[in-house]
């Protein structure tokens, strides 16, 4: 029995299949034309990744078309698509499910391969292009593959099928699934940027400076995205999960935060690099790490190895990523291997007490914490491997061992920011870290007097201090001295993300640490009281359309405002999503969610309260860190050729 | 130089008084709702592996909540108790920290082995820079010095 | 020469975790069983006492003496509506065996009025159970519905079934269950 798939299924089938003979062809070109150094070919390239970004754009353009025109011939509408879905929900469903979410990955990435070629049209002569752009080809032509076979968005459905169920609940009950999945997957499929061209780096042996130099934006702004992404999706978490938490430590968002910390790592070590030559091999291994992380957090999620709220499907595709991601780690480590000798930095870290010393450290200690991620994430697979046996590693794991991470990193950007390159004595360390370290005993005696206790949180906010001191110097410095020019560049954009560091480091400190909660067994018009705060029952109500029968406890607050937790019963998915109701200021969060079983006819309801401080920080942080990352993506003062590569960043310091 | 070096003892002298004090004082005592919580907190929801029952809103998990509520409220069963309870439900997949015996204790000890190994290569990748370090600017380094010097100059 | 010792050595430790880790991920095997682990089996069954959407009181322990059959259920869970029409005719079957286990629906999550509503569509005679909270199904450590589970006549927990039943499944088990048993 064939079922046909429908004019937007052909079309899209079509585009995709356009799409993987363009990165083909383009792979072939750019390949060739490297190895000949022909410029006849070379000059090709760009019409083939224009080729593959327009078949990508055409197939997720046929996709949106059979979403929002409910072409229901194809299985993938009929699995996640609904006629009672409202359109810009309906919109995003189309990368709610494993299939869309691979079509967009290849849009994203058709897309950055188009920038990069766009970008380096004018220096296509430069074969280190030429070789990165084969490279992106590849992994593009595996995408479009892949989007192609096992994870085919326009396969067709079972005929006679009408409406469908809609996408999973959790993914049409907030505006954030507009823009957390593709912010993020931006960042995500971004890190393939700078892989290519370290791959190409090692294959023209051109492993200089050069290379670092030229993708450093493209770095910054996939690591830009992805830092943003993930924090919507805490966002998300904390506004439609309804435990009141920003980090569940799930597989999936351990496959997201893995690539952040090897591409955090690799944005600092890369400093050294640029500045001493030194780190070659290293920086080259966190940017193989960081891509194959990618890949392999796909395969962790997409293939049903492990489970969890977000992993979508079991499919065949997990042979695929486990595929490409055994042939990254063998061509990585073997072209490594073959320009070893080329590789040899030629300098040496003179003092364990310097800027580049520090980021050693740093590197160590990210590297240490994706190795804990890592870990805890397959070490069930590892279990039932060795002993045939089920067990669970989560939340409570991560936590206990990123706390002391967490804190050594807070201790390195304490002082890391005042060391000079090369060799500080301890006296300047004393002398640059005074005031700082005041700030530190500021931070400390401030919430002590708030009533803060235990050793972890006032560890947190005392470091806390001391960095944002530190960092709040160098900015000071840099402004005094440049004017507003102190502001971007990579030392003082770098600060200011720092300062957003530091912000949800102790947002985080306090919340987790000082939250309290409290069941209430509200009865209409009687005031319950927690926690200095007074909670009345109004009313219960029950809010119907045609996806979902939505039940609402109207909630006063403090007697001044009323605030809806509820809970909505998809029914054609027959699911309950509870939907927390806050509110926030700037110290203090109550977050309120409405527990089941629910009546709407009773006149009492059970809600939950979370009384939580400094949530907003969170969010006021990562904006900083945002803000901060755009300051460091603009040119900074260009040191000048005489300063020695000793001299301290601020030369002109009083 | 010597008044500020004593001023940075006093400094932390202070901090390792407050830290202590702020350490060993206790905020208000653990309510039933604080040990449900940290209870739900170590239990995997049996269906969304790698989420908490504290976190998750599954079926099961608001199962296995609403039990822990009930016995936390009964007030009979300690907390190793009810989740032991739990586990023999469940069996061992339920707990969400693994056990620090057997093959499991890889998990803990690992990390510190990681951290261990990488101080280690550090430390002898200090003590090999140390051994070849230049002990003075090479003619090369100050010829390219120089002519730095004189482009800026020109530029000038 | 001893740096150079440790590089190799180092990268031929890094080579071996990798490859091992490869290993490992190539096993993970993403099918589950159908007949899955319980720390119950062999074990007395939890002590279960509610009453039924009919307002009969049930008290597992009485049932002592015959096959029990429980299953896990909810009305608008697509496996359990699937499986139905097999629990109807094992039903059916075992009402004509003298020695015929009894099933019992334990109702998760779900509405008695929903229920009454599924079973006088679809069949289905026997007693359901009322689970308030969840009580009974996390007693015997139930995931996700359906399950399906069979205690003998001295009250142990004899075997759990995941997921949707497959046709003769549940006969095939309950007979092979029934002649290896001795009280």
């Amino acid at each position: 029995m064939f079922a046909s798939a429908g004019i937007s299924g052909t079309v899209g089938r079509a585009f995709l299949l356009v799409g993987f003979i363009g990165a083909v062809f383009g792979a072939f070109a750019a390949f060739t034309g490297a190895r000949r150094n022909d410029p006849q070919i070379i000059r090709l390239i760009p019409r083939f990744s224009t080729l593959s970004f327009a078949a990508a754009v055409g197939a997720f353009a046929a996709m949106e078309y059979a979403m929002i025109t409910r072409d229901f011939s194809l299985a993938y509408v009929q699995k996640v698509g609904s006629w009672s879905t409202p359109a810009l929900y309906n919109f995003a469903a189309v990368w709610s499910a494993l299939e869309g979410s691979i079509l967009m990955w290849v849009l994203v990435l058709a897309g950055y391969t188009a920038a990069v070629s766009f970008w380096v049209r004018k220096r296509m002569q430069d074969l280190i292009a030429s070789w990165a752009l084969g490279v992106m080809f590849v992994v593009s032509a595996f995408f479009f593959l892949v989007s192609f076979f096992p994870a085919n968005p326009f396969a067709a459905g079972a005929p006679g099928v009408l409406d469908g169920p809609g996408p999973n609940p959790l993914l049409q009950n907030h505006i954030l699934v507009m823009f957390h999945p593709p912010i993020l997957y931006l960042g995500y499929v971004g890190v393939t940027v700078p892989f290519a061209f370290a791959i190409a780096a090692l294959i023209t042996g051109r492993v200089g400076e050069g290379w670092l130099v030229a993708t450093r934006r493209w770095s910054l702004f996939a690591w830009g995205f992805l830092t943003f992404g993930i924090a919507l999706g805490s966002w998300w978490s904390y506004e439609v999960l309804g435990w009141s938490g920003v980090w569940a430590w799930d597989p999936v968002e351990n496959a997201s935060l893995l690539p952040w910390i090897t591409g955090t790592a690799y944005i600092h070590s890369v400093l050294v690099q640029e500045r001493r030559g030194m780190l070659r091999v290293w920086n080259i291994s966190l940017l193989v790490a960081t891509f194959s992380l990618t890949i392999l957090g796909t395969f962790l999620t997409r293939s049903g190895v492990l489970n969890s709220v977000h992993a979508f499907s079991e499919s065949s595709i997990g042979s695929w990523f486990l595929a490409l991601f055994a042939v990254i780690l063998v061509v990585s480590i073997g072209l490594i291997g073959w320009r070893g000798d080329k590789l040899r930095s030629p300098g040496v870290i003179d003092s364990p007490l310097s800027r580049e010393a520090a980021f050693l450290a740093n590197n160590v200690l990210f590297a240490v914490f994706a190795f804990v991620v890592l870990l805890g994430t397959v070490f069930p697979l590892i279990i039932e491997a060795l002993q045939n046996r089920q067990i669970a590693v989560g939340a409570p794991f991560f936590d206990k061992l990123s706390m002391p991470i967490g804190l050594a990193l807070l201790t390195l950007m304490a002082i890391a920011p005042v060391l000079p390159w090369r060799k500080a004595s301890t006296e300047t360390l004393r002398q640059r870290l005074f005031w700082p370290a005041w700030c530190g005993v500021a931070a400390l005696v401030a919430s002590l007097l708030l009533g803060a206790y235990g050793l972890a949180p006032l560890l947190t906010f005392t470091l806390g201090g001391i960095s944002a001191g530190a960092a709040m110097r160098q900015v000071v410095l840099a402004t005094r001295r440049q004017g507003w020019r102190g502001l971007v560049g990579r030392a003082n954009g770098g600060m200011i993300v720092h300062l957003g560091v530091i912000l949800i480091a102790v947002a985080l400190g306090a919340s987790n640490s000082f939250s309290k909660s409290q069941e209430l067994s509200l009865v209409a018009n009687v005031e319950a009281s927690f926690s200095g705060h007074t909670f009345e029952l109004k009313d219960v109500v029950e809010v119907r359309d045609d996806r979902s029968i939505s039940v609402k406890a109207l909630v006063l607050v403090d007697g001044k405002k009323i605030y809806a937790p509820a809970i909505t019963k998809y029914t054609r998915i027959g699911m309950n999503v509870g939907t927390p109701s806050v509110r926030t200021s700037l110290t203090t969060d109550i977050y309120l969610t409405l527990e089941p079983p629910v009546r709407q006819d009773a006149n009492e309801a059970r809600i939950k309260v979370f009384i939580k401080p400094m949530i907003i920080w969170l969010w006021i942080g990562t904006a900083l860190m945002a803000v901060g990352t755009v300051l460091a993506a603009f040119p900074g003062r260009r040191r000048k050729p005489t300063d020695a590569t000793s001299a301290p960043i601020e030369v002109a310091a009083p | 130089m010597k008044t500020r070096r004593s001023v940075w003892l006093a400094m932390f002298l202070l901090v390792a008084v407050l830290l202590v004090f702020g350490s060993t004082r206790t905020g208000s005592p653990q309510t039933q709702q604080d040990r449900i919580d940290s209870l739900t907190s170590v239990l995997a929801c049996p269906t969304c592996s790698g989420e908490s029952v504290f976190v998750s809103r599954a079926v099961a998990a608001e199962s296995i909540r609403a039990e822990v509520a009930r016995q936390v409220s009964a007030g009979l069963r300690t907390d190793e108790q009810i989740l032991s309870y739990i586990e023999q439900r469940f069996g061992g997949e339920v707990l969400l920290v693994p056990r620090a015996t057997g093959v499991d204790a890889l998990v803990w000890a690992l990390p510190v082995a990681a951290l261990v190994f990488s101080i280690f290569l550090l430390y002898s990748a200090f003590t090999k820079w140390r051994g070849n370090k230049p002990e003075s600017p090479t003619s090369d380094d100050e010829q390219i010095v120089a002519r730095a010097l004189k482009t800026n100059t020109d530029e000038q | 020469m001893k740096s150079n010792n440790l590089v190799k050595i180092v990268s031929t430790v890094v080579g071996i975790v990798i490859a091992m880790f490869f290993v490992v991920l190539v096993v993970a095997d993403p099918s589950q069983d159908i007949v899955a682990q319980s720390p119950l089996l062999g074990q007395p069954a939890p002590a279960v006492a509610s009453e039924t959407i009919d307002g009969a009181q049930f008290v597992l322990e009485r049932r002592k003496g015959s096959w029990v059959v429980l299953n896990f259920f909810n009305s608008t869970c697509v496996p359990c509506i699937n499986e139905h029409d097999l629990l109807v005719d094992f039903a059916d079957t075992e009402a004509a065996n003298p020695n015929g286990a009894e099933i019992y629906t334990i109702i998760n999550d779900d509405s008695s009025d929903a229920v009454r509503g599924f079973f006088n569509k679809n069949g289905g005679d026997w007693q359901k159970v009322k689970d308030d909270n969840g009580a009974i199904a996390v007693a015997f450590g139930v995931a996700r519905v359906p399950e399906t589970w069979i205690i003998d006549p001295n009250g142990l927990v004899r075997l759990r079934i995941t997921g949707e039943l497959s046709p003769g499944l549940l006969s095939e088990q309950v007979n092979k269950l029934r002649d290896g048993f001795t009280s």
